[in-house]
């Protein structure tokens, strides 16, 4: 099939009609949109491009390659989902107007076909997603702010990236692009660390990442829907497109620190959103480990776990907006024994964090192990080398048993351990409808991981393709999941107590925020105190000269001290004092 | 290139400055007086427009008056970057006249006769800079445009008033000054000051050292007017005068008046190429980057609106002046192109952007008198259509992609990159950010909080509390010493709902509001159709000898 519109034309025009319409057809229409995206992107020709102008440069707004059709099936088919979810969870218009805004923008960042439609829809998204967060009000604005400040300077880093490899290359286009430069990825030295640094504000590097606790559990429920799929996803295909070959090592290493430092800190946590959010950053190590180990086998990983972690983790956040919705709490501390009360959504809870934690017949089981396989199989062997296992494969199986620990937590505490006080329904019929669909994909692709196979844009199981062919389900390969669940068992028991005593644990942020709030205090106070000086000069100049002009004969006395100074000359003072005004002109012009 | 003989770039100037005398004349009668500037800000649109094509072509009209003084030929020309400076503001007259009208009457303002009258006298003047053939003719009409402007910004006759119009002349005639000292430099070393596109020639054999002094003369005193920091603080003070003042005068005529002969001393008197061998260009791009990125700063702990946008003005004039400095010092190289592109092209799209946030700021003072962001938490239910258009005009100072300001800062990153100066990139940056930083959170107090539910703001924003009681000003004081003290923080109740269709003022307020940010969005999405882009290609390739192709 030939491509007709960019993919995000019919998602951002439902947006715009959206607050116009009724809530059912708007929904509807909004999730029509967002759905037809899938078989679209699906048919098109691969290879197939829509080259365009933009302020006079050449860009392309639809660029066919299988790394973005992938970003644009589960993109398509995850906004629909959460339109329904939106349409159930009393979501009004202008909210799911924002979030399929949110939705067309990254379609079109994943789909253009250069740097400067990349960068265009890049800060855009940043744009609808704080409008998304800011539309709850209360304690969601602040964080938005916080939110939209935190990308506004990751998109600046990342322009100032795209606009370096202009200036070495005089072209934005991609390299797979009719007219592109030859070596894909950006160009220069400086331009991929600019890159990496900016894109890593949106997938959560160590230090860089606190805008995603911050920020998402505090918005509806059904915007963290959104919200947890779009930024941080578009992010990992970012850092594929700056790294498009060979990977870079400091990042596989970032990842792996993230998988372990995401799956601790959501340990500490209560808030259920932002246990879930802390996950992100957990998961997403894994694909920026994929992405950073470079090569077939490591990218096909990192986009099959962006893929399957799109379909978990919206199910998760679609679970806690579940038990929000209907109890009110968002702390675990204060919730217990919902297995009986909601067993749909415990149910669905459950697939869902099998399928995160990676248990065996789950998605997440075939894509973190894509990605782990590559991290022994394509990537140096690192530092710390224990039995047969390298440094960034430990890394990302520790994160492997944090993520177990916290979600045995989360179920524990949410739905097994104690009982509800008074009674609760489950999930109504629309969340439900959403949950079970995305619930059975989980299932789907961990049994039948071919299917996930036949997607990736790298066929893993070809020879010709990897150097080291991946099978799922070979029985070191089960064991090595089973024992990390063990572990993880094991490792709540053991953690149980002393967590439940602990208080808040304080993350980067709390140094950052106030460092920020006193530091560009005192440098407005400084620089303000500086120009009042500068001024305090100019207008006291002013005055002085014009009441010298007016009456020097006062000023001269004030100056000297007397009451008052004649100034008047006789004769012969009068051509003296000419004289010596000639002799110093004369004098003057002689010596130029 | 061909001169064309016409009396059309006098007619433009005389127009709004006739005009003048029947909108003295028919003070008694309001309607006839407004109709009069309506007449002639259509009038003048019209000739400046019908001069476009041709200006296009690479054709210059020329008025020939005689000689001014000997030596000096009293000329009105209008070239391509006349046309720029020309269009613009007789384009936005139009616009801000139909707001005046909304404005003064809203709020029953003393003194309107004064008032329009001195207006005309402006706009004409600003016109007078932009069609000026030589510095002198430049300099005549550069120093009318503060004398027209005075009665505008002491309007209120308040002391503050009074005082802020007396800073306003003590800076801008200052500067006058140096100007003047820079012209007979020039006059002394070249015998001529007819702008030429590429530079005087006879300045490229003078004495290096006199013609940097001449330079450093010639931009410092344009520089007050640029407000290039540290001679910006005439112009947050100057935000006494009324709104559409604010607007179009000190966000666009009088401003860029500065910038245009900051323009023309690069692009016509010396010429880039002189520029970059005298190497004073990157002093210039340096004294730029420090104003836009501690002018972005101060913005950001500005309570008053207006002094927000003030100070928000004078980082967004350096992005032009730092766009032309940069594209000079490179030159002759691609940078040249792309900087002198995004400075140039700045022009416009500042002027659209920040005329709308004047605008909006004006809109809610005469309806609900708020004029601290403290206060506006909720206002955007009240006015939903002024507040999305600052929205759209916020996003596009932050550099936003669909508004105008990404576009400008996208050439002048590439220009600063290619320049190989990457602190200025990097100053560039970091203002972006900053631009979020303090323009956000009105947006979302106005949108998402209301009275009783509004977040702390912990972070960047906010007045200044704690260990600093007292807020620092500017100008030499502070807020407390009694002058221009806001106690009225409790007055502002709960803002009514009103829905988007202009029921939240009167349409000459609205409309214009509407106007200046549907520009921006024109510019930020289809700046070719915009005519601007096409005259700042004219502008580049006439100063720099290289075709632009893009």
């Amino acid at each position: 099939m030939e491509p007709i519109v960019p993919p995000f034309v019919p998602v951002l025009l439902a947006a715009v009609l959206l607050p116009f319409l009724g809530r059912r057809t708007g929904h509807a229409l909004g999730a029509l949109a967002s759905a037809a995206v899938v078989p679209y992107v699906w048919l098109v020709t691969e290879g197939a491009h829509l080259p365009a102008k933009l302020f006079g440069f050449d860009v392309v707004l639809f660029n066919v390659d299988p790394f973005s059709t992938l970003m644009g099936l589960i993109f398509g088919f995850i906004g629909a989902a959460g339109v329904l979810y939106s349409y159930a969870s009393d979501a009004d218009n202008l909210q799911t107007a924002f979030a399929l805004g949110y939705v067309g923008t990254s379609l079109g960042a994943v789909f253009g076909g250069d740097w400067l439609s990349l960068i265009f829809f890049w800060e855009l998204m940043a744009v609808t997603s704080t409008l998304l967060v800011w539309h709850y009000g209360g304690k969601a604005v602040r964080a938005g702010f916080r939110y939209g400040l935190a990308h506004g300077i990751g998109g600046t880093l990342f322009l100032g990236a795209v606009v370096w490899h202009f200036a070495e290359t005089g072209t934005f286009l991609f390299a797979s692009v009719p007219g592109g430069p030859e070596a894909a990825g950006l160009a220069g030295s400086v331009a991929p660390v600019l890159a990496a640094v900016g894109v890593g504000v949106n997938v959560g590097f160590i230090g860089l990442h606190t805008w995603l606790p911050d920020t998402y559990p505090r918005p509806h429920v059904a915007a963290s829907v959104f919200l947890c799929v779009f930024t941080t996803k578009t992010g990992v295909y970012g850092m594929y497109r700056v790294f498009p070959q060979d990977g870079n090592v400091a990042v596989a290493y970032m990842g792996g620190a993230m998988a372990v430092f995401g799956a601790t800190m959501a340990l500490f946590q209560n808030d259920m959103r932002r246990l879930l959010s802390y996950h992100i950053q957990s998961q997403v190590g894994y694909m920026v480990a994929g992405v950073g180990i470079g090569g077939a086998l490591a990218q096909a990983g990192a986009f099959a776990h962006v893929f399957n972690h799109i379909l978990y983790k919206g199910l998760l956040f679609m679970t806690a907006g579940v038990v929000v919705y209907r109890t009110g709490e968002e702390s675990l501390k204060k919730l217990g024994g919902l297995a009986r009360e909601m067993p749909l959504t415990a149910g669905a809870f459950s697939v869902a964090a099998l399928s995160i934690a990676g248990f065996p017949g789950f998605n997440g089981f075939v894509s973190k192990g894509i990605v782990i396989s590559a991290s022994h199989y394509a990537f140096e062997k690192g530092p710390v080398v224990v039995g047969d296992f390298y440094t960034l494969e430990l890394l990302l199986l520790i994160g492997g048993v944090g993520t177990f620990m916290s979600f045995i937590k989360f179920g524990y505490y949410a739905f097994f351990h104690g009982s509800y006080d008074g009674s609760v329904k489950d999930a109504n019929r629309g969340q439900s409808v959403a949950m079970v669909t995305v619930a059975a994909l989980c299932v789907f692709y961990g049994v039948f991981d071919g299917a996930l196979f036949a997607i990736l844009p790298f066929d893993v199981t070809s020879e010709a393709v990897v150097a080291h062919v991946y099978h799922t389900y070979t029985v070191t390969h089960v064991v090595e999941g089973l024992v990390l669940a063990a572990l993880g068992l094991v490792g709540f028991a053991l953690v149980k107590k002393p967590l439940s005593g602990l208080g808040k644990v304080p993350d980067v942020d709390s140094l950052y925020n106030p460092a920020l709030f006193y530091g560009t205090r005192w440098l407005v106070v400084g620089v303000t105190e500086l120009y009042a000086a500068v001024d305090r000069v100019v207008v006291r100049g002013a005055a002085v000269t014009v009441a010298v002009v007016r009456s020097p004969g006062d000023a001269a006395g004030r100056r000297l001290g007397d009451e008052r100074i004649s100034l008047r000359a006789d004769y012969s003072t009068s051509i003296l004092l000419v004289a010596v005004v000639l002799a110093v002109l004369v004098a003057a012009s002689v010596s130029l | 290139m061909t001169e064309i003989s016409s009396l059309r770039p006098l007619a433009a100037v005389l127009v709004p400055a006739v005009a003048a005398a029947p909108i003295l004349a028919s003070g008694a009668r309001p309607n006839l007086r407004e109709a009069w500037t309506m007449l002639a800000s259509v009038l003048t649109l019209g000739l400046v427009a019908s001069m476009v094509p041709a200006v296009l072509d690479g054709d210059v009209y020329v008025t020939e008056l005689g000689s001014l003084v000997p030596y000096v030929e009293f000329t009105l020309q209008v070239d391509a970057l006349g046309m720029l400076f020309g269009l613009l503001a007789s384009t936005l007259w139009l616009a801000t006249s139909f707001y005046s009208i909304g404005y003064m009457r809203g709020l029953d303002e003393h003194s309107q006769t004064r008032y329009f009258a001195a207006f005309a006298g402006s706009v004409a003047s600003a016109v007078g800079v932009a069609f000026a053939a030589n510095l002198v003719v430049l300099y005549l009409f550069y120093e009318l445009l503060t004398v027209a402007t005075y009665p505008l910004v002491a309007h209120d006759e308040t002391d503050e008033a009074r005082a802020a119009g007396r800073k306003y002349l003590a800076y801008t005639f200052g500067g006058g000054v140096a100007v003047l000292g820079g012209i007979l430099l020039v006059v002394h070393l070249a015998g001529t000051t007819a702008f030429v596109a590429g530079g005087i020639t006879d300045l490229a054999t003078a004495d290096p050292a006199l013609a940097r002094a001449a330079f450093a003369l010639l931009v410092t005193g344009f520089g007050v007017k640029a407000a290039l920091m540290p001679l910006h603080s005439w112009l947050p003070d100057a935000m006494v005068a009324p709104t559409p003042v604010s607007g179009l005068l000190h966000a666009v005529a009088v401003v860029k008046s500065g910038v245009f002969g900051i323009a023309r001393v690069l692009l016509d008197v010396f010429g880039v190429d002189l520029v970059a061998v005298l190497d004073v260009g990157t002093l210039l791009a340096v004294v730029a980057a420090v104003t836009l990125t501690v002018a972005s700063v101060i913005a950001l702990r500005q309570d008053n609106l207006k002094r927000r946008l003030a100070f928000s003005t004078v980082s967004q004039l350096s992005y032009i002046v730092l766009g032309l400095a940069v594209g000079a010092a490179a030159a002759p190289s691609q940078a040249t192109k792309w900087a002198l592109i995004g400075g140039l092209l700045h022009i416009p799209a500042h002027a659209f952007m920040k005329l709308t946030l004047f605008f909006c700021a004006g809109a809610l003072h005469v309806e609900t008198h708020t004029d601290d962001i403290s206060d506006m938490a909720g206002i955007g239910k009240r006015m939903p259509l002024t507040m999305g258009a600052f929205a759209v005009a916020a996003a596009g100072m932050a550099g936003i992609p669909l508004v105008a300001g990404f576009v400008s800062k996208y050439f002048l990153l590439i220009g600063t990159v290619s320049a190989g100066d990457l602190v200025f990139t990097a100053a560039l940056l970091v203002s972006g950010v900053l631009n979020i930083a303090y323009f956000w959170p009105v947006v979302y107090t106005a949108f998402f909080e209301s009275q009783g539910d509004s977040d702390e703001k912990p972070l960047l924003a906010g007045p200044f509390g704690g260990r600093f009681g007292r807020a620092a000003r500017t100008d030499g004081g502070h807020a407390d010493d009694g002058h221009h003290v806001h106690d009225d923080h409790d007055d502002h109740g709960p803002f009514e709902r009103r829905a988007p269709n202009g029921a939240e003022g009167s349409w000459f307020v609205v409309g214009p509001i509407l106007f200046a940010a549907a520009g921006s969005v024109v510019l930020g999405v289809v700046p070719d159709a915009a005519v601007f882009l096409q005259v700042v290609r004219e502008i580049v390739a006439g100063a720099t000898a290289m075709g632009v192709v893009l």
